[in-house]
């Protein structure tokens, strides 16, 4: 199982690492502005943040060591981990901000909420790559993935955790529309899911997470509470102009008026210093990235590959979108962050996990019939 | 164990024969490539609208967010007495404001806030309530003039209160009390009348404007220009670094024409017989005024950081109406201090001359009524001189029925009656003198002949303020003139600056009809002077003394007649009036007092005038004194 064959090396994914090494390289860089001065922060997020890159960077080696099929069996065990470490969390979880998400882990506290987002792509990629319907699921056969999604999607929200709660959903759907369902099935699912958005606005938002979004309709209304963080938002982006403010310049960031600079909104930072110019030059890197992803999943050898790579991809860009939107203005403040860019030991970590398996789909894209692992798999 | 669709995956695996599937599945990754194309459009083109369309707007806003303009108060010019004593100066203040845009929290600030440094929270709420509406990064005033200790505190503990923030700005301090209260008058607040009405670069909210006396009518001298500092600022509010700081410029000072002393000694005396009343004094060829009193006088201090609503209700509730501006907001009837005018107008019309002799048995018939005279057993045979010394009221009737009402009231406008001096005081009443004319608009009756005798004397429908009997004092003093009553000396700017002079304003002159003010001048000098004189004693030694009293009836009741003065309830006593000018050969002042119920002028009043005088006159009296004591010597 461990043996190395050369042809790995040559059909290694240079060209997303290199992709991977320079959105992270800017990133980085970003960070180290976002939370300077460092003394404000105990150990600086931007080494921390360092270190968990190269924790990430071995997780993702060790990943491609396997082959990916190998998640089919796996998927379960992740996913029985996972919920096991929600409900733990539910617990004795550490808690910040009203919410409990975390366990200490010393040098980072895990999130596993975070992690649950990739145990849902692996998971759903290993049960729709298994079965084929040629007209698309019905109802019925959606009963297993809508529970598989369910289950940690209650224990998320809980916490509560509104904004990665609605990620699962997100993938959820976005998974199943991929994998192609029955009209039947859009037509239920739209539905039950308006009517599951009516009653959970009034039986199960609480009321931070309905002003978030009224905030969004109208932010003036409350310059001082949700809606100044917007505000401040589009201030620190919009001054930035064409050519920005200069690195470490940003007045917004800087001087405090931009709040959650290093975590959900650490791309205003960027957007304030670099300006429209740097603002493009970063997005491109990382829209590239994402179709690249799409590509991974347009020459994988076969359906789990092209589900778990497009589930990975779906799952950085849906957080990015929200993310990019949120600082934008666009969207209410939800708490997503932006992959690789936002500090967060728990994102990172499991974006380059995600990141990982893309390469490994890619890396392993002209083996075919693997019956042998297959074998293994059985037993 | 075995997972359901573990035959399909073999099949999957065997991959190549499964291409369909796979390939309609990777029709499918292109469209979700081309959703993500469009969600990069789209974010891109926000991008572009925030940075690029409206991207100096927002630069703008980053730079207002990062940058605190705030406003350094002007110091306020200085006031001074004509001898350069200073009267209003300033001293530092320290003010508790909230700038509710640096705080997260007001409510929980403001509980906070009110716990710490023990004050009564439905103030400083109150305080919030009237702010509402304003933008929120105007600073509002919660606290005035905190003292030293709160001081110490908030400054600190300034981590804990994100948003306060101690404002210093300059408070009046007055050397001298309560000194000349109503001339100089006092700050306050600026209203949101005001605040409409004014220049927004020049005050803003929470500005300190004078609200009356000098301090409001020479406001744009007083003010100065405020400065400003420009500081970056965090989103706490906490001071970064200052970028730029214009130093205000203080205001122009003020030398007023007063004289401390001599205004101090009038209220002190006014004031130690609980009186009533307007003490003026006016140096008679220049028409500066020396004295301008009005009892009971202003407290100030209690002005400074806001009256409170209690002291502002005694003020406007004492019955002696310390509100009132005396000298020139309050009408009396003239009395007997009015004789000078009937006098005048008599012996201009040619009616009578100084040698005329009318006989008083202490009454005189006219009509069906009978007029008394003051004495009642009469004054016998009297001449001009005599009828001002001894105040006859007989006399004066019959000069008043030859003259008639409308040459007196012309005589009167001559001497600056019925119009008002226009002296740098709010309110200035005109009084009022009465003519048929007047009598036939107002009332639209016929003037009664009878009515005649009762203005000769001052006792019937003129109204004057005692400035206005100081002003005709002078013009009888300085043989004519009629000078417009000044109280500024000189205006300095702050770099040391003379902007504006004292320069004396004749405001009307007597004419031809100046001859006639001799004999007016020698009745008024026998009034002190003169063995039987009605003011005889208040005679100085070495200074002699020109005067008249009166005393004006508030009310005619019978019920009263036989009753002894002290007996009548105070609100119906006679207003008490005393006029005078000095030295009687070469006059320098002319001293007025009116005491509100004093009973008689004589008694009542003349006594406050003797003070001022002795006290204008104190070096002149030293050395006369030393001579006398050296002529003893020798």
């Amino acid at each position: 199982m461990l043996r190395v064959d050369r042809r790995y090396f040559h059909h290694f994914d240079w060209g997303l690492l290199l992709l991977l090494l320079l959105v992270s390289g800017m990133a980085l860089m970003n960070l180290y502005s976002a939370c300077y001065p460092p003394s404000l922060f105990g150990m600086s997020p931007y080494l921390k943040q360092c270190y968990l890159f190269l924790m990430g960077g071995m997780g993702m080696l060790f990943i491609l060591c396997f082959d990916y099929k190998e998640l089919h069996f796996w998927s379960y065990i992740f996913y029985a981990l996972i919920i096991a470490f929600l409900l733990f969390v539910l617990v004795a979880g550490n808690s910040a901000g009203g919410a409990q998400r975390w366990i200490n882990l010393g040098l980072f506290k895990l999130q596993p909420s975070e992690l649950a987002k990739l145990m849902l792509v692996i998971t759903l990629a290993s049960y729709y790559s298994r079965r084929k319907e040629e007209d698309g699921y019905g109802i019925k056969e959606m009963s297993f993935p809508v529970a598989l999604t369910v289950l940690p999607f209650l224990l998320i929200l809980k916490q509560p955790d509104l904004g990665t709660a609605l990620m699962l959903v997100i993938i959820f759907v976005s998974m199943t529309v991929f994998a192609k369902v029955s009209w039947q099935t859009y037509l239920f699912g739209g539905i039950a899911g308006s009517g599951l958005t009516v009653f959970a606005w009034f039986y199960l938002l609480r009321d931070y997470q309905k002003r978030r979004i009224e905030t969004l309709l109208d932010p003036g209304k409350d310059p001082m509470g949700q809606g100044y963080q917007i505000l401040q938002s589009k201030i620190a982006v919009g001054s930035g102009g064409v050519g920005g403010q200069g690195y470490m310049e940003g007045t917004q960031g800087h001087l405090h008026f931009l709040p959650e600079r290093h975590t959900d909104f650490a791309f205003s930072v960027w957007g304030e210093e670099w300006g429209f110019t740097g603002s493009v030059v970063f997005l491109a890197a990382y829209f590239t990235m994402l179709l690249w992803g799409l590509y991974v999943a347009m020459t994988a050898r076969d359906r789990f590959g092209v589900f778990l790579s497009f589930g990975v991809v779906m799952l950085i860009f849906w957080q990015a979108v929200i993310n990019l939107l949120m600082i934008l203005g666009l969207l209410p403040v939800v708490g997503i962050p932006l992959p690789m860019v936002s500090y967060g030991g728990s994102s990172l970590l499991t974006t380059l996990l995600a990141l990982g398996i893309l390469m490994n789909v890619r890396m392993r894209r002209f083996q075919k019939g693997q019956n042998l692992d297959m074998e293994k798999v059985k037993q | 164990m075995k997972w359901s669709g573990f035959n399909n995956l073999e099949e999957l695996g065997a991959g190549d024969h499964d291409d369909a599937g796979l390939d309609s599945l990777k029709k499918r990754v292109i469209l979700a490539g081309m959703i993500i194309l469009c969600f990069f459009a789209l974010i891109i083109t926000r991008f572009w609208f925030l940075q690029i369309y409206k991207g100096n707007e927002y630069r703008k806003r980053a730079d207002s967010n990062r940058v605190r303009v705030s406003e350094v108060a002007a110091p306020r010019g200085n006031i001074t007495d004509r001898k350069g004593r200073t009267l209003v100066t300033n001293r530092p203040s320290f003010n508790v404001v909230l700038v509710r845009e640096d705080s997260y929290n007001v409510d929980a600030l403001i509980k906070e806030l009110a716990v710490a440094i023990d004050v009564d929270i439905s103030t400083l709420w109150g305080k919030l309530r009237e702010a509402e509406g304003k933008p929120r990064h105007i600073p509002i005033r919660l606290l005035e003039d905190i003292d030293w200790e709160t001081l110490a505190y908030l400054e600190n503990h300034n981590q804990k209160f994100p948003g306060i923030r101690i404002e210093t700005i300059p408070a009046r301090v007055y050397h001298y009390q309560d000194v000349a209260a109503h001339a100089i008058g006092y700050l306050g607040e600026i209203s949101k009348k005001e605040l409409a009405a004014s220049d927004s670069r020049i005050y803003s909210g929470g500005d300190l404007i004078g609200k009356m006396g000098i301090e409001k009518l020479r406001e744009i001298d007083l003010r100065g220009e405020k400065g400003s500092s420009s500081s970056e600022v965090n989103a706490r509010g906490f001071e970064q670094q200052l970028l730029r700081k214009i130093e205000p410029l203080p205001g122009n000072d003020i030398q007023l024409t007063l004289d401390v002393e001599m205004q101090r000694v009038a209220e002190t005396f006014m004031a130690a017989g609980d009186r009533a009343g307007a003490v003026v004094a006016m140096e008679v060829k220049t028409g500066r005024m020396l004295v301008l009193a009005s009892n009971p006088v202003l407290p100030l201090s209690q002005f400074v950081g806001g009256i409170s609503q209690k002291n502002w209700n005694a003020l406007l509730e004492n019955p002696k109406h310390p509100l009132i501006n005396k000298v020139v907001q309050a009408m009396y009837p003239p009395g007997s201090t009015y004789k000078m005018i009937t006098a005048m107008a008599g012996l201009a019309a040619g009616v009578i001359t100084p040698e005329t002799v009318l006989y008083c048995p202490g009454h005189y018939s006219f009509g069906n009524r009978r007029y008394h005279c003051w004495k009642g057993g009469g004054h016998g045979a009297v001449n001009l001189k005599r009828a001002i010394s001894e105040s006859c009221d007989v006399y004066f009737y019959q000069v008043g029925l030859r003259v008639g009402v409308d040459k007196l009231a012309n005589m009167a406008g001559k001497f600056g009656f019925g119009v008002r001096s226009g002296i740098e005081m709010e309110h200035e009443k005109r009084g009022l003198i009465p003519t048929k004319e007047w009598k036939k608009k107002k009332y639209q009756k016929k003037w009664q002949e009878g009515e005649t005798l009762s203005v000769a004397i001052g006792q019937g429908f003129n109204l004057v303020t005692p400035l206005q009997i100081c002003q005709m004092t002078a013009i009888i003093a300085n043989g004519g003139t009629r000078y417009k009553p000044q109280l500024i000396e000189k205006i300095t700017g702050s770099d040391g600056k003379v902007l504006s002079q004292f320069e004396p304003v004749v405001a009307g002159d007597l004419a031809g009809e100046k001859i006639f003010l001799k004999f007016i001048q020698d009745g008024m000098e026998e009034v002190v002077q003169g063995r039987r004189g009605t003011a005889s004693k208040i005679r100085i030694n070495g200074i002699r003394i020109a005067g008249k009293t009166g005393t004006a009836q508030v009310v005619h009741l019978k019920q009263y007649r036989n009753l002894k003065e002290e007996e009548i309830p105070y609100k119906y006593r006679d207003h008490a009036w005393f006029t005078c000018y000095a030295p009687a050969d070469d006059p320098e002042i002319a001293v007025t007092v009116l005491v509100e119920h004093g009973l008689h002028g004589g008694s009542g009043a003349s006594p406050v005038a003797r003070a001022i005088l002795k006290v204008f006159f104190a070096d002149r009296l030293k050395k006369t004194a030393a001579e006398e004591e050296q002529s003893k010597e020798e």
